[in-house]
């Protein structure tokens, strides 16, 4: 049967609105429910009669997880480690993206190539040796320990975003502010990176929630609660309980994906660009 | 950065007027970076950096699969024993076990979220109102931490508390609770599930992109010809936007070969071996029985399998020509 072009239009239309709508709640679901249990004291979780929406509401849990020592103890140490991340893997990241992006030299293909290779090295290899490493060099249970290990996988990353942004950047500009005095230098610094400043932030952002959801490192390199990360300390908090604190644990969750709701809502258009730089060749 | 160069100039002459002169004191460095040894400083950092703890880890790894080298045996020190490590891989059962199931979870662990990527990509495509929002929403699991990723759906499909056993029991599609996580038939399908739940935004981001940089004219021509809705799809969206299928399957499917943290967090790679994929296995291996040795073997096998996906992605690419 052949639908009239209207029809088939109206038949799109609401094919695609299911879609989205569908999409929407299969992503968000599992968020909302976690806030909802959040809000619920343990005995409202475990229940006869499931509760959907909290009958007796209560901020308890999160009063209770910042009265616990080692929560601060463990937040303090991801947010100390995804500064260090983000620092070291910026100042390197910029000054190797702006050589990749404005020279053409012996080897660079090779070693752009490299760059992107070695996020496709397993995890694990490096895990070992990093491990051996480490603790000859006693940076097992440091902040910048851990940071250095975060940086084997995020600065290739970070380097390939950087790139990309510089990359949009006419050179015409560095050569007006070379031809008006500057140097070199001084055009990065007064023209290319106030320029690339929105790419410099998308990739600070992403890096900073690569490090600061990280847990195989985390997990690996630490033994004692006061070097752990948010991470892991929210995993081991789980251990081997039968009855679980899930409304401890949902409120943990909350928390932990606050910061990065709000690093995401303020970068996400130039976040989702850089994303496809690194990904698709840009 | 389209700005016209009017604009341009006069943007910049106002950031120079603003910018503090004592930064000027780093004369020095200006005068290196008009030399001809300045890319290579720009470049040095990164190259030390990268050999540290990338070069030096990744073969210092490979060297250690041909030793023996366990951290509970100190006295027996790090004998070379050659391929031996490798041999007693073919001999160990839970190895083909791990391999096998590799192999399941990254197939389906790939192929689910890129067939849900694919249609939300399309949906998104079609610009109606709401899509922007849809598209950032979706976006929320990609970005979650997986230990919260993982503790959300063990909470979503516990087999006392979980909300999806309740409303599936509701609609009687279930008789009772179900334990997903602790049966050997549902564990491997629950994992994949909450894989789903974190892979499809990747898969719908990049084929969004894709997608919209195919000229609206080549539809609009086969239109024109009478080609329908379907041999439409067929002629001109999918070999168009192959080169970014093929990228994206690819990236995708080395990450989830490397990464053991669902495992970890969810099943422990039980129960029995059900969910034990061989990043767990190799994982465990080193962090659980600290044998290095037979761990780093394991890990050069996993590089074997990686290096595979990625010539397909390097040719595919094409990021080595310039």
């Amino acid at each position: 049967m052949q639908l009239s072009f209207r029809a088939t239009q109206r038949l799109y239309r609401f094919l695609t609105a299911t879609v989205l709508v569908f999409a929407g709640i299969f992503a968000l679901f599992p968020l909302v429910w976690t806030g909802l249990t959040s809000l619920k004291l343990n005995t409202d979780v475990i229940t006869a009669e499931m509760q959907y929406l909290p009958h007796n509401p209560t901020l308890e849990n999160y009063f209770e997880l910042w009265s616990r020592k080692s929560f601060v103890t463990l937040f303090g140490n991801s947010v100390v480690i995804t500064v260090m991340t983000v620092s070291l893997c910026l100042l390197v990241g910029t000054s190797a993206a702006y050589a990749f992006s404005r020279y053409r030299f012996t080897g660079r293909n090779a070693a752009l190539v490299g760059f992107l290779l070695i996020r496709m090295f397993p995890m694990v290899l490096m895990l070992i040796p990093l491990f051996i490493i480490m603790r000859n060099l006693n940076l097992l249970n440091t902040r910048i320990g851990l940071a250095l290990a975060y940086t084997t996988f995020l600065l290739p990353i970070a380097t390939w975003m950087l790139k990309g942004f510089f990359d949009a950047i006419p050179p015409d500009l560095e050569d007006a502010a070379r031809i008006d005095g500057a140097t070199r230098a001084g055009a990065i610094v007064r023209v290319v990176l106030p320029l690339a400043a929105p790419g410099v932030a998308a990739t600070a952002v992403l890096t900073a929630i690569a490090a600061w959801n990280e847990f195989l490192f985390a997990l690996m390199f630490t033994t004692n609660e006061a070097s752990q990360t948010w991470p892991v300390g929210l995993h081991l908090l789980v251990g081997e309980e039968f009855n679980l604190p899930w409304g401890l644990l949902s409120a943990g969750g909350i928390i932990s994906i606050l910061p990065i709701i709000v690093f995401f809502v303020l970068a996400q258009k130039s976040l989702v660009r850089g994303l496809m730089q690194g990904a698709v060749k840009g | 950065m389209a700005a016209a160069p009017a604009e341009r100039r006069s943007g910049l002459s106002l950031l120079r007027s603003h910018w503090p002169a004592w930064l000027d004191i780093f004369g020095w460095v200006g005068r290196i970076s008009e030399t001809r040894y300045w890319a290579w400083l720009m470049l040095l950092p990164g190259f030390l950096l990268i050999s540290v703890v990338i070069f030096y880890p990744v073969i210092s790894g490979i060297w250690l699969s041909l030793h023996e080298y366990n951290l509970l045996r100190p006295a027996r020190g790090q004998p070379f024993v050659g391929l031996q490590q490798f041999i007693d891989l073919l001999d160990d059962e839970k190895f083909w076990l791990s391999l096998r199931n590799t192999a399941y979870f990254g197939i389906f662990n790939v192929i689910n979220p890129f067939m849900l990527g694919l249609i939300i990509a399309l949906a998104l495509k079609r610009a109606v109102r709401g899509a922007g929002l849809v598209r950032t929403l979706i976006l929320m699991p990609w970005f979650m931490p997986s230990v919260v990723a993982g503790h959300m759906w063990a909470l979503l499909l516990d087999s006392r508390l979980g909300v999806i056993n309740d409303i599936l029991v509701k609609l009687g599609l279930l008789e009772s609770y179900w334990p997903w996580f602790a049966r050997t038939e549902t564990a491997m399908p629950a994992i994949l599930l909450v894989g789903l739940w974190r892979g499809f935004p990747f898969f719908a981001l990049l084929l969004l992109a894709g997608l919209q940089s195919i000229s609206q004219e080549m539809y609009e021509a086969a239109a024109v010809d009478g080609a329908n809705a379907l041999s439409r799809f067929r002629h001109i969206t999918i070999p168009l936007l192959l080169p970014v299928i093929v990228v994206a399957i690819t990236l995708r499917t080395i990450a989830v070969v490397n990464s053991p943290d669902l495992m970890i967090i969810l099943t422990g790679g039980g129960p029995g071996l059900a969910t034990h994929v061989l990043s767990f296995y190799a994982f465990q291996t080193a962090y659980a029985a600290f044998d290095f040795g037979y761990a780093a073997a394991l890990s050069v096998v996993m590089l074997g399998i990686l290096i595979f996906f990625t010539l397909i992605y390097l040719r595919v690419a094409g990021v080595d020509r310039d």
